[in-house]
């Protein structure tokens, strides 16, 4: 397999996977603001702050209202974290690994590009919103349906699951950015009340609540969302789920090096943490630590796998 | 209501599909029964499902403007372009016969030169062709064959007849749209499909690897083939992938590959090297080996014609192959034919004059007007004058164009090219029409069932080209009773 496929293999994952979590977690806000009163300080800015665009958001926007934040993260294709931008970047490629996808998976991702850029406009209104996320969730999970199903378990394959869950885990950590702002001390009186809601929603945005409810059987609190989310093994977007799927795909792919010995420091320190002990201060810096754990890993990654163009040939 | 063929012209020049407005010909009998069963709803409605199933397939050809490139929809036209099973028989033949001779040309070209030795042709256009490359001298290629794919461009004047337009022995493309076009006829008109016995033509992908099998320097063991691309920038990448894809093998770009010193060519893989032992390549020579033809080529690989001389790896096609896809060597291909052959040609050649011959091009400057002419190594409808629709200043410019490089220009009669009829608004209207059937040539010979039809979907126009508003049919060839 050619290191340049590769790439962009790994590249079409994460950009899928990124689709996918913006659709997921805007949607997922739009119910939660419907359950909470209006005065609750949860606005829309939190979506902006977990991805880490504050500062790009403001120099384009002045108010972080709905409006203002659902174009920015969906349509904005001047923002590259966009759910749109995403989309452009996945096409471009698979469009450029065609070769090595069956048809349905071009088709399928095009399809998604046709149908987000025709529908852009519409998703100022929020009953169109809903039903065009609703839309790219299904072709996210079509796509993901049949690759699973129609492609050999090869190393492209194990290419795009690399990129899948790398980014999968990065996501994950960011969400749990947004639920530790809701162990702050200094939270109101108001929102307290509406906390189960809060982290029912965490667990939703993460396909996970019928999960929780079967694994930890008891009420939805915070400190076991967050074991559950970091340290479940099985659990297809828990942190530690992740890592051991990455930790499989590199076990199987040629010239891993030192990266399985990576993975399982990794692993290790995932199963350390323990939520139910932490302050908010300190989940901070776990993620914080966490987030930087994976920049590494795809260093490591691209470094080992894709191919490095020399000075000669970047002309 | 209006009937879509209402004042359906079949007098401009032959009609593939119409004896008359009211009479089609037995060929499309059934085509023609089953399209007015339609109203005009209906056919809108497949209309509208066509353009919709190449947006979501995404075949697309890109066009190069100013502001960047565009990838555009490819362009098609629902109603097929039908050809009865007999006579394409003969066709076939006659394809198989001048491939066949033009390979065994471009061999004797690059060895004895046996051809030009027995005063069949001056050796100046041999001399003189800038797709002449003496690096080649005396290379052989596996079975002798350096043109392994080939698209020909075939067209029908007044008289009924199909003739040889041109061969296109360098990178011919257009067999993707080919192979989508009859994807999308099936989803667009599958009752029709299943009535009418047209000959299948989706083994092409499969042929197409077994012939580049064929020709791998290794007869032991499974060898390595890629397809070589300029990259997503060239016009015809959609192609490009589309046939690494349906072969199942690598689709790579010069940066991926390399010639280490044991003149083997490798690309590079998260394994490491991999040698690799056949190159589709869709790179034209000059671009293929800065260290041999331009130095200043970002696209090629340093050392690929090392490693071809060397015979460590196949190229198709070969290099130099293009020496035989000139527009002045075009006009000796009949006397290749008997030369080599030792048989009449089937299909026959467009009368050429040659402007590189004082009397002929004597005739050519006195008869622009009347003629068609065109530069003898350009491809894609560039550079060419249609005399009878130029006007008189554009005449007088093409004449000192010729004039000053009289080597590189032929002029042929202006053909009344065949029409098919076309979906235009609300009706079908004649519209001009080529067709351009592909080749295969390694240890055997292959000619796809049928071919691209490309269509001139500006009134009036006879160029074809995608990138000149061309668009494209699908191409029937039926067997049975009808055919």
């Amino acid at each position: 397999m050619l290191s340049r496929s590769a790439e962009r293999l790994y590249w079409l994952a994460r950009y899928l996977e990124r689709t996918e979590s913006i659709a997921r977690l805007v949607s997922v806000h739009m119910n939660l603001l419907m359950d909470l009163p209006k005065d609750v300080e949860m606005g829309w800015l939190q979506l902006v702050k977990i991805n880490g665009a504050e500062q790009v958001f403001h120099e384009k926007y002045t108010v972080a209202n709905e409006a203002n934040v659902t174009r920015f993260l969906l349509a904005d294709a001047s923002y590259s974290s966009s759910l749109f931008s995403s989309l452009i970047a996945a096409r471009e490629n698979i469009r450029t690994s065609r070769d090595l996808l069956p048809d349905e998976a071009w088709e399928q991702v095009n399809e998604m590009y046709l149908y987000a850029k025709n529908n852009l406009d519409a998703i100022a209104s929020r009953r169109n919103r809903v039903l065009f996320l609703n839309e790219i969730l299904k072709g996210c999970q079509r796509f993901t349906g049949l690759l699973s199903g129609y492609m050999s378990h090869n190393n492209p394959y194990l290419f795009i699951s690399l990129g899948r869950y790398l980014e999968r885990a990065d996501m994950t950590t960011r969400i749990l950015d947004l639920a530790s702002l809701l162990l702050s001390e200094s939270r109101s009186h108001e929102l307290r009340q509406y906390e189960t809601i809060l982290w029912m929603n965490i667990l939703k945005s993460l396909n996970a609540l019928l999960m929780y409810r079967q694994y930890v059987r008891s009420r939805v609190n915070g400190g076991d969302v967050l074991n559950f989310l970091l340290l479940n093994k099985n659990l297809p977007r828990a942190v530690a789920c992740c890592i051991r799927e990455l930790s499989g795909c590199i076990h199987k792919l040629p010239n891993h090096d030192g990266l399985p010995g990576k993975l399982l420091a990794l692993s290790d320190t995932v199963q350390a943490i323990d939520t139910r002990q932490t302050t908010q201060l300190e989940l901070r810096e776990i993620l914080d630590d966490l987030q930087n754990k994976f920049g590494d890993l795809h260093t490591q990654i691209a470094e080992n796998w894709f191919l490095q163009v020399s000075a000669e040939q970047a002309d | 209501m209006k009937s879509i063929w209402e004042n359906y012209k079949t007098e401009v020049a032959y009609d593939e599909l119409m004896h008359s407005e009211f009479q089609p010909r037995p060929v499309s009998h059934r085509l023609c029964q089953y399209l007015n069963s339609l109203n005009k709803d209906d056919i809108d409605k497949r209309k509208v499902a066509a353009e919709l199933a190449i947006m979501e397939m995404g075949i697309s050809f890109t066009v190069y403007s100013d502001e960047g490139n565009i990838d555009r929809a490819w362009p098609f036209d629902i109603i097929p372009r039908i050809i009865a099973a007999k006579e394409w028989r003969m066709i076939e033949q006659g394809l198989k016969q001048r491939l066949t001779a033009l390979n065994h040309f471009i061999s004797d070209v690059y060895s004895e030169q046996a051809f030009i030795k027995d005063g069949k042709m001056p050796g100046d256009i041999i001399n003189s062709s800038k797709n002449f490359r003496k690096e080649c001298v005396g290379i052989k290629p596996r079975h002798n064959v350096w043109a392994n794919i080939c698209g020909t461009d075939l067209v029908r004047d007044k008289d009924g007849i199909m003739y040889v337009l041109e061969d296109n022995l360098r990178v011919p493309s257009g067999v993707s749209y080919m192979l989508e076009n009859r994807v999308i006829t099936k989803r667009v008109f599958p009752e029709l499909m299943q009535d009418i016995d047209v000959l299948p033509i989706d083994d092409y992908p499969t042929q197409l690897y077994d012939m580049l099998v064929s020709i791998a320097p290794l007869k032991n063991g499974r060898p390595r083939i890629v397809v070589l691309t300029p990259g997503i920038y060239n016009s015809a990448y959609f192609e490009h992938a589309y046939l690494a894809q349906q072969m199942g093998v690598q689709l790579v770009e010069g940066s991926d590959l390399v010639v280490e010193k044991d003149d083997c060519v490798y690309m590079r893989t998260i394994e490491g090297l991999e040698k690799i032992d056949v190159i589709y390549r869709r790179i034209d020579d000059d671009f293929l080996d800065p260290e041999v033809f331009r130095k200043d080529s970002t696209l090629g690989v340093r050392g690929l014609m090392r490693a071809w001389k060397a015979g460590n790896v196949a190229l198709a096609n070969a290099p130099g192959a293009g020496v035989a896809d000139d527009k002045v060597v075009y006009a000796y291909v009949p006397e290749m034919i008997r030369y080599y052959l030792n048989e009449e040609p089937i299909l026959p050649n467009v009368p050429t004059y040659l402007c590189s011959d004082k009397d002929q091009l004597e005739y050519v400057l006195e008869h622009l007007a009347e003629l068609v002419a065109k530069p003898a190594n350009e491809s894609g409808g560039y550079g060419m004058i249609v005399g009878p629709h130029a006007t008189p200043k554009e005449i007088a410019d093409f004449r000192d164009i010729i004039k000053k490089d009289p080597r590189n220009y032929i002029a042929q009669p202006t053909l009344a090219i065949s029409t098919a009829p076309t979906l235009c608004e609300d009706r079908l209207e004649p519209r001009h029409i080529d067709l351009r059937p592909f080749i295969l040539q390694g240890e055997d010979t292959f000619v796809t069932a049928g071919g691209l039809t490309r269509v001139a979907l500006k009134k009036g126009s006879l160029v074809v080209n995608s990138s000149q508003g061309g668009g494209s049919k699908d191409t029937w060839i039926i067997n049975g009773e009808d055919g």
